[in-house]
């Protein structure tokens, strides 16, 4: 099995999810400015970022590997209010 | 009002992989974790206590135990006890109860012990029972929601197809949990800190009072855990003999319309019932008695 | 050496327990000063990812005598491997080396897994005396007067008081960034890393990669494996798994509309890199930023009352032939955890008390490597140097070894004929050369 889909390389990865969200995406943002970019839905290497028609994106933070990709490549303010996870919750890597 | 708590340490499912050839585990993947029903009955248990009462957590395993009870320490507890002796392996739900009452009985008997009532990784759910056995206190499982009155426990437990049961018992009492899952508070910085280096005091069965033969008994060894393979079904295949059209009809069917039945007619009722049971008793779906 | 206490306030407070922060606590720890060591993570490591090739055994060996003996890693460096790709071929430049401290003690480098390896080191740091807490988040520090003295952990009473706080916390440096020492990083200043690790018998990899017992290779990949995003990949042999991954600039990614574990996907099928992984099997996915711009990227490096050290100083270099962060995660550690010895036996954390962090980085060859290298990110950061003359290479030697029966070429009207594919102008060459030069060689 070298090679997977992006759903069985994430079955390889422990999360202990916390109770409330890391990161949270302002959705009326990402619609709002008319972001075309979409950097989120591509950057992320967890691809946690799903385009909506309307403009939005829905988004779920529990499979989250805390890189800060998305922050960094998201270019409307306010659109991604980034945070670490309480101290012992989140992505818990076993052998990278 | 005393409250223990039993606390395991069990393998975190997600990290748990079987090899589905040999059924083997990955040992150095595996991460541990504190069983998610006990930590909901630890943190019950510490929302629980009065300004006058006392939370102990017990515990039984070897030295890696010590952390999950420095956990609980760090979250509130005012006391823990691990249990363990060097003689001792893998051990079993019944050696289990021994131990636990054996230890909340050199430890101070409490008024209430919660326990998780299944564990992540055995799940038997029968240590609360077979511990109240071992102290001679009753038991109630399955509890979803209680509430201490005046010395007793007013229980509400979860029984099979969504029914529920109001019960009442009067304490000392263990209950076994089936909470919805409350997670465990952050412990404060201070707590914490107190908590990394804190002693946990180690139970022995010499201190127990308890030699190897009382651990002795014959119960249920478990050999092997295999993982679930789905079992291998029939396909429906037509009859390679018929017609295009005929093969096509039976495949669109899935092949009920090929399933033979046989209709019984004629005959007094005695006969028929005697031809059914013939029928049954050819494709074996009725054992042969010996005389009557 | 005595075992830590909880106490209420501490000499030293270092955030985050990756390499730079467990050698700067090891370091304080040694000398005798209270330390706290904080990582948020369930164990150290639990949140780190790194290829991982670590080139600084010497270093470590000076704190902890023959430390590969104790720790987890799993095969030393005695071959690298640098490949030029095209899509469908590749050029190799191997260096294989037995000499002197390659493969004898203290070993050049060697291939570890970090949650492994971040978990022991640590624990020495602890053995040393340092407080170790996991589990706890540092979300600000605490400020009197303008000076730092001490973090605010997430948690009930958070507030902790220390001297000195050494901010080791990684590529996102939030502390940082809070206090001002640092601005907001731009895309095309990060690089994403995404890697696996993949299972395989250590017999296969030994006959595959012609290796004996722990010897170990690292392969690393430039040109065609991540198209045309600004990047590279690696490849590196553990004991029974292999490491390897795609690195791409988080601009590019953007720009290019690339999705990381798809270059991943596609960089495993390549032809030279297909029968490398054949029949290994997937244990685990992962992915984590890297400061790419070095130099420029660092902030500055100390205020009144703190350090800043490793990733979130900047200290990585990541720039075509080399990426090397661990090590100068722990150089720059040390260097920082000697700075506030020095601080704490004057008793002043003044920025200027500290400003002897210069000169210890300058010891320990931090600020001069990072100068020295400090064009060699616009190496990256160009699509030619990075991605297309690898990819001419390559395909150059591909047409140079065919054998087809038209009449054989020389390399010289060969070159010619790759110019005008490729559309590479002389006056670019040119350039482009003197930039490697200038990355590179002086
Ligand atoms: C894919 C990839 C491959 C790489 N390959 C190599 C390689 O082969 N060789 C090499 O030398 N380098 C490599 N690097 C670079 C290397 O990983 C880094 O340079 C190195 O890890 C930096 O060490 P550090 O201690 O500064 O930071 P980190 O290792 O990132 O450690 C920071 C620590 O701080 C903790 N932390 C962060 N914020 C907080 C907070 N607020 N509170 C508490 N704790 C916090 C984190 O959990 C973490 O443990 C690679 C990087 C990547 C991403
Ligand atoms: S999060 Fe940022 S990049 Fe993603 S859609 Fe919204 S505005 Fe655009
Ligand atoms: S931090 Fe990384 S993994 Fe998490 S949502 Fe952002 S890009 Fe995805």
């Amino acid at each position: 099995m070298v090679m997977t889909t992006h759903e069985e390389k994430m079955r390889t990865v422990r999360f202990r999810v916390a109770a409330t969200p890391h990161i949270v995406v302002d959705s009326e943002v990402c619609r709002d400015s008319g972001c075309s970019l979409r950097a989120c839905v591509y950057v992320c290497p967890a691809n946690l970022f799903v385009p909506l028609d309307d403009g939005g994106i829905l988004f779920n933070y529990e499979q989250c590997f805390e890189c800060g990709t998305c922050y960094i490549a998201c270019n409307q303010e306010g659109a991604i209010r980034w945070s670490y996870p309480d101290g012992g919750y989140g992505v818990t890597f076993r052998e990278s | 009002m005393h409250i223990a708590v039993c606390l395991k340490h069990v393998p975190d499912p997600s990290t748990v992989e079987v090899d589905p050839l040999t059924g083997a585990i990955d040992d150095g993947r595996v991460l541990y974790m504190l069983n998610p029903a006990d930590e909901s009955a630890l943190e019950l248990a510490l929302r629980l206590r009065p300004a006058d009462g006392k939370v102990t957590a017990i515990s039984i395993g070897p030295a890696d135990a010590d952390a999950l009870l420095r956990e609980a320490l760090a979250a509130g507890v005012d006391s823990v006890v691990r249990v363990w002796d060097a003689s001792l392996g893998p051990i079993k739900p019944a050696i289990t109860s021994v131990l636990l009452a054996a230890a909340l009985r050199a430890t101070g008997l409490p008024d209430l012990v919660l326990c998780g009532g299944y564990s992540a990784d055995r799940g038997s759910g029968t240590v609360p029972a077979l511990l109240a056995e071992h102290l001679g206190w009753p038991a109630i499982t399955d509890v979803t929601r209680f509430e201490i009155v005046s010395g007793r426990a007013l229980v509400q437990r979860r029984l099979a197809r969504g029914a529920r049961a109001e019960s009442e018992v009067l304490l000392p009492a263990v209950l076994g949990l089936d909470l919805d899952r409350l997670r465990l508070r952050q412990a404060s910085l201070p707590k914490l800190m107190r908590a990394k280096h804190a002693p946990v005091p180690l139970c022995g069965l010499e201190a127990l009072d308890l030699s190897p033969q009382d651990l002795h008994f014959p119960a249920m060894t478990l050999h092997e855990v295999m993982p679930p393979r789905p079992r291998a079904r029939m396909m429906f295949a037509p009859d390679a003999t018929a017609p295009v059209q005929e093969r096509v009809a039976q495949i669109l069917s899935a092949g009920i319309a090929g399933k033979s039945g046989q209709k019984v007619e004629g005959g007094t009722p005695e006969q028929q019932a005697d031809a059914i049971i013939d029928f049954l008793r050819q494709r074996g779906f009725l054992e042969e008695r010996a005389g009557p | 050496m005595s075992a830590a206490t909880a106490s209420e306030s501490f000499d030293v407070i270092v955030v985050g327990a990756g390499p730079a922060g467990s050698t700067a606590a090891l370091l304080c720890a040694r000398a005798g000063l209270q330390v706290l060591l904080l990582e948020r993570g369930e164990y150290p490591g639990a949140k780190n990812v790194s290829g991982a090739a670590f080139y600084g055994s010497a270093i470590l060996n000076e704190l902890i005598p023959n430390w590969w003996e104790q720790a987890p890693v799993e095969r030393y460096i005695c071959r690298r491997d640098i490949a030029f790709m095209s899509p469908t071929t590749s050029v190799a430049l191997d260096f294989h080396c037995a000499g002197e401290g390659y493969t004898t003690p203290p070993y050049n480098g060697f291939i570890v897994l970090r949650p492994r390896f971040d978990r022991w080191l640590a624990a020495q740091a602890e053995a040393a005396g340092a407080f170790l807490l996991t589990s706890t988040v540092v979300d600000d520090v605490l400020r009197e007067n303008g000076r730092v003295v001490g973090v605010r952990v997430r948690r009930e009473q958070g507030d902790i008081r220390g001297k000195v706080v050494i901010a080791c916390d990684g590529v996102n440096s939030f502390l940082a960034k809070k206090v001002g020492l640092q601005r907001e990083f731009h895309a095309h200043e990060l690089s994403l890393g995404v890697k696996e690790v993949l299972g395989l018998d250590p017999t296969i990899i030994e006959d595959r990669f012609r290796l004996s017992g722990d010897e170990g290779i690292a392969y690393e990949y430039l040109g065609a494996i991540t198209e045309d995003v600004h990047g590279g990949a690696f490849l590196y042999t553990n004991r029974d798994s292999l490491s390897l991954g795609v690195i791409g600039q988080v601009s590019s990614l953007v720009e290019r509309r690339k999705r990381p574990y798809e270059l991943l996907e596609r960089f495993k099928a390549h032809p030279a890199v297909a029968p490398l992984v054949r029949g290994a099997k997937l244990r685990e996915y992962s992915a984590h930023l890297i400061p790419e711009s070095g130099w420029s990227m660092k902030p500055t490096l100390y205020t009144d009352g703190m350090l800043v050290a490793g990733d979130a100083a900047g200290f990585c270099l990541a720039a075509g032939l080399y990426l090397e962060g661990m090590n100068y995660a722990m150089q720059s550690g040390l260097a920082a955890a000697e700075t506030a010895i020095e601080a704490c036996r004057r008793d002043r954390f003044s920025a200027r008390a500290l400003s002897g962090y210069r000169k210890h980085l300058k010891r320990r060859n931090v600020s001069t490597d990072f100068r020295a290298y400090r064009h060699a990110p616009a190496f990256v950061n160009s699509a030619r140097l990075q991605n297309l003359y690898p990819e001419v290479v390559a395909s150059g030697m591909e047409q140079l070894f065919r054998v087809d029966g038209k009449a054989k070429r020389k390399i010289l009207p060969l070159a010619r004929q790759m110019m005008r594919q490729y559309q590479l102008k002389p006056g670019d060459m040119l350039r482009d050369g003197y930039q490697v030069v200038r990355a590179y060689l002086w």
